[in-house]
């Protein structure tokens, strides 16, 4: 939504102090993110797969929380660009900016397919397509060794310049906020509008001279596009492709991160996104967890060690569906609207009931 | 040449012919009325017109054009506009924002100047707020600018549906029952609002209405549908005097 609430709070005077503390807000805000780059591999590690988070959850907003579509193959479009960008660096040499980007391509391909799909049939539905999308790429295109490099998978190696994680989490950072600051664009251009239309109500939006189809296929588009990138940078990351990082289960992590950071704002779904990487990076590592699953046989460890990230996962989800519909969107409110200007209000204000109809 | 004829339209849903081989002419400059009791088939005539129905056979052209296979939002794109009975906005946004989203044609610049932010879009962007801000302005809507459209009462809401269907920027605008929801001296009101736009704006008008002095003040013709089938044409006061009409709103005595 647009917050047409400038910089002058509620007197209408300029507000110094106010002013004063948003900016040591944001000071400390991207002081923080940037100093993370110092701190050693292992967290810079960590960081670097909760800003792949973080675009994967973008990418998954555009679907979930603009168009209103619920994608279950979402890592199939991650894994799609991890492939193809890890392909062209190892088979063909071409350069990292160059693998990245045509991994975007070609998750945006992916997406476009799943798009015409998307316009004959929704909700449910699709869900089930994507899913079985996904898991057949998972089950096939990930498997062909002679693209993945075999069992083993295909390496992908960093150029030098990126060799340190604490770099190659700053390049991470930086397609974060520009995609961050674009989406940012795409909502309040005539294209948000529309696909916001769509999602409440398509008659309407044909009514207004909407190409429903059209803004449909341009959502998964930009969606596949992040996607693919995402995958890209999480090839590199890891510095290999392996079809088995993208199963069914990251799918599910995706969206579960996507509904409880809060579908529709960019905010909510990164802190979400942030959240759901560090359950699936540190907690999954952290001594107290690890030695909780060391209390049960060796087999049940196993499976407390993969699943306990995703129970908590859903634990969340349902804390959230129950008590909190708009996700950490809804409760980080008051300060994203605060530190983008506007007054800081805990409560909305009230908008009277009784819409007829 | 017609401003909008329909030729021969029907329509079957299941075991219903919810249309039976449906003509009407629309000149340019007129306001007509489709009436006709519940269930005559006016809803579906106004879907089949803007293309939210596919009829099974007849044909639709807008000024002569054929636009029968066309899907909606091309048929805005060539002119003609619509409200919906149930009124049809985004109703989580607000006044402001639905009159940009109804612009949408308007906005000339391309998706990617939108998501770059180019001066182009924010120039066009800028001209909009512009043009929903004069319609507003029309409709005395201006002190609900900022209001979110789910909250506002029903006279207001259908107010500004019209001022978004307006904002398509039409040449023919079909109405969907625009009285519906408001007083007597309010529909009257309304109907003084109807010529004022077809004077102004040179607006040609299709409406589908109940209201029996709002038709009888607005309308140059009216089309009466029932059962799905045209049962009578002809100037309001002749339309209310026909015996056929008269019978299929009231009944007939056995």
């Amino acid at each position: 939504m647009t917050d047409h609430t400038a910089t002058i709070t509620g007197t209408g005077r300029l507000d110094l102090a106010g002013l004063g503390a948003r900016f040591a807000a944001w000071v400390v805000l991207v002081g923080g993110i940037l100093a993370i780059a110092g701190t050693g591999p292992n967290i810079t590690g960590y960081a670097i797969t909760a800003a792949i988070y973080v675009l994967v959850g973008l990418s998954l907003n555009i679907i979930l929380g603009y168009v209103g579509q619920l994608s279950l193959g979402h890592q199939a479009l991650v894994g799609t660009g991890a492939l193809f960008a890890a392909y062209l660096s190892k088979a063909e040499g071409l350069p990292f900016v160059v693998d990245v980007v045509i991994g975007g391509l070609a998750g945006a391909a992916l997406a476009l397919v799943i798009g015409f799909v998307a316009l004959r049939i929704r909700g449910l539905y699709l869900a089930l397509v994507t899913l079985v999308i996904g898991i057949t790429l998972q089950g096939s295109l990930f498997e062909v060794p002679a693209l993945t490099g075999g069992g083993a998978g295909e390496s992908a190696d960093r150029p030098s310049v990126l060799l340190s994680n604490g770099r190659f989490y700053l390049v991470c950072v930086a397609v974060c906020v520009a995609v961050f600051y674009l989406d940012s664009r795409l909502e309040r251009s005539k294209a948000g509008r529309a696909l916001l239309a769509i999602k409440e109500d398509e008659r309407v939006a044909f009514s207004f001279g909407i190409d429903v189809m059209g803004y449909k296929l341009l959502a998964f588009v930009l969606s596949g596009l992040i996607a693919g990138v995402a995958g890209g940078l999480f090839a590199f990351s890891s510095q290999q492709f392996n079809g088995n990082d993208f199963s069914f289960q990251l799918a599910l992590t995706f969206v579960l991160m996507t509904v409880v950071g809060g579908a529709g704002s960019r905010v909510g779904v990164a802190v979400g996104a942030i959240i759901f990487a560090l359950l699936h990076t540190v907690v999954s590592h952290a001594g107290p967890f690890v030695s909780f699953a060391n209390l049960f046989p060796a087999s049940t460890a196993a499976n407390i060690l993969q699943f306990g990230p995703d129970l908590i996962g859903a634990f969340l989800l349902l804390l959230t569906l129950a008590f909190n519909p708009g996700g950490l969107a809804q409760q980080l409110k008051p300060v994203s609207r605060w530190m983008a200007g506007g007054p800081f209000r805990i409560h909305e204000l009230p908008v009277s009931a009784g819409a007829r109809r | 040449m017609w401003m909008l004829e329909t030729s021969g339209v029907s329509i079957r849903f299941g075991g219903l012919q919810a249309l039976q081989s449906v003509s009407f002419r629309v000149g340019e400059w007129e306001i007509v009325g489709l009436i006709g009791p519940n269930g005559a088939g006016k809803t579906t005539a106004f879907n089949c017109v803007s293309g939210f129905y596919r009829p099974n056979s007849g044909s639709i052209r807008l000024r002569g054009e054929e636009v029968t296979e066309l899907p909606p939002h091309q048929r805005v794109r060539r002119g003609m506009g619509r409200t919906f009975q149930n009124v049809g906005m985004v109703k989580t946004s607000t006044a402001l924002e639905n009159l940009l989203t109804a612009q949408h044609l308007q906005a000339g610049y391309p998706v990617v100047s939108g998501i770059l932010g180019t001066g182009q879009a924010t120039e066009a962007e800028h001209d909009l707020v512009d043009q929903a801000e004069t319609i507003l302005d029309i409709l005395d809507l201006s002190t609900i600018r900022d209001t979110v459209v789910g909250s506002l009462p029903y006279g207001q809401l259908k107010m500004l549906e019209l001022g978004c269907a307006l904002a398509t920027d039409p040449d023919i605008l079909l109405l969907d029952e625009p009285s519906s929801g408001l007083g007597p001296t309010e529909a009257l009101d309304l109907g003084d609002r109807l010529l004022a736009l077809r004077k102004e704006l040179g607006l040609t008008l299709l409406v589908i209405e109940h209201h029996v002095p709002l038709v009888t003040k607005v309308c140059d013709y009216v089309y009466v549908l029932n059962f799905g089938e045209i049962l009578a044409e002809g100037e309001p006061a002749y339309i209310q005097s026909h015996p056929q009409v008269v019978a299929a709103y009231l009944g007939t005595s056995p």
